[in-house]
């Protein structure tokens, strides 16, 4: 096979094995999420095309290995009818991570996969300069590491010092964990630092007099992160984001900011240190109007 | 009659909640328990006990220290 084919089927998810003519199958899965239908498809498809074995990967996506090359197409069509789809590799928007989100989970603050099936729809497979990664955690836990994602979104609360009831019992500060919240000079007033706090609504969550309320709630966005060979941790980029079509309006310019910007096998992170944060936050921000 | 006093002080997560719970076993619908913590407890005791339906009617410093004041949910 030339290596012009290889990079065809590298990109539709066909990965090439150690061992001669084997191919691992990577396929199409959503923050983690298989129902019974598609788990069934896929351990049929193992014991059919493959050694009978499955690898769930880092990205909560699974693959198929030890498939020959001549079956992978009969493979392909094999899983079709029950919906499971084959992957992407190489320079594409990759598989969107996620959480079980405020459905399920008691931490949540964002739907954590009704995002991620958003975010695959528009942008899964598209072509960007290098891979870009997606990773939604649904609170400020952080379970899916937002800040190791090309884009990373967390559920966010941002607090308010709403005045009257408050009692200045001083339990929201004891609470804070970055010690966001101070006393204004003249003893009469809370004030909250945007800057540092980490949007956990621990200080809402204890306050026992209804003095500390909730400004908004939704989605961050950090942006630039990776892991492999060389990790960087992504940055926060806008204000906390409403709904989950701003934040995929966010998405959306960031992309577009790194087909932009970006060269050709180079991360996204890497762009951003070339070209500085605050040029693509100017960017989004001026393109989606958003905080 | 005195509100009675619970002193967690000595305890570590998850026995200050598990502390807390007992003591309002102990009193009546709508009663008072006064709980003294240390700040590192606040968190896990307040939300609890909000989540379960129980009033924080009063906080009071004490140095590194707090005394709450509980009442127990109506019903």
């Amino acid at each position: 096979m030339n290596e012009a084919d290889y990079k065809e089927l590298k990109k539709g998810g066909m990965m090439r094995q150690a061992e001669a003519g084997f191919f691992s199958v990577r396929l199409h899965v959503v923050g983690g999420r298989l129902d019974t239908k598609r788990l069934r498809a896929i351990h049929d498809a193992a014991v059919r095309f493959g050694r009978g074995e499955v690898h769930l990967t880092t990205r909560q996506g699974v693959e198929i290995p030890n498939v020959r090359q001549d079956s992978l197409a009969s493979l392909k069509e094999f899983l079709a009818p029950s919906g499971v789809g084959v992957g992407v590799c190489g320079p594409t928007v990759r598989t969107v991570t996620a959480c079980q989100g405020c459905k399920v989970c008691p931490s949540g603050v964002i739907d954590s996969p009704e995002l991620a099936d958003a975010v695959d729809r528009e942008f899964y497979g598209r072509p960007v300069p290098h891979k870009f990664k997606v990773g939604i955690s649904g609170c400020i836990n952080n379970c899916m590491k937002a800040e190791e994602n090309d884009a990373g979104i967390k559920g966010w609360i941002e607090p308010r010092w709403v005045g009257s009831p408050c009692t200045f019992c001083g339990v929201c500060q004891a609470v804070c964990p970055t010690k966001a919240i101070t006393t204004s000079s003249d003893g009469d007033a809370l004030i909250v630092d945007a800057e540092r706090c980490i949007g956990c609504g621990d200080c809402i969550a204890c306050c026992p007099s209804g003095g500390m309320g909730e400004k908004s709630r939704g989605y961050r966005l950090f942006a630039g992160g990776k892991f492999g060979r060389m990790p960087f941790l992504g940055k926060k980029i806008l204000g906390v984001l409403g709904t989950k079509e701003e934040a995929l309006a966010a998405i959306s310019a960031v992309l577009e900011f790194f087909r932009a910007h970006g060269k050709p096998r180079e991360r996204f992170g890497d762009t951003l240190q070339r070209t500085g944060f605050p040029a693509l936050e100017t960017y989004v921000k001026e393109t989606t109007g958003l905080p | 009659m005195t509100t009675p006093l619970l002193d967690i002080t000595g305890d570590v997560c998850p026995m200050t909640f598990v502390k807390v719970k007992m003591g309002l076993q102990r009193i009546g619908p709508a009663g008072k328990l006064n709980v003294r913590l240390k700040g590192e407890a606040l968190k896990n005791v307040i939300s609890s006990l909000k989540t379960e339906g129980h009033r924080i009617a009063g906080v009071e410093k004490e140095g590194e220290l707090f005394l709450l004041e509980v009442e127990k949910k109506h019903e």
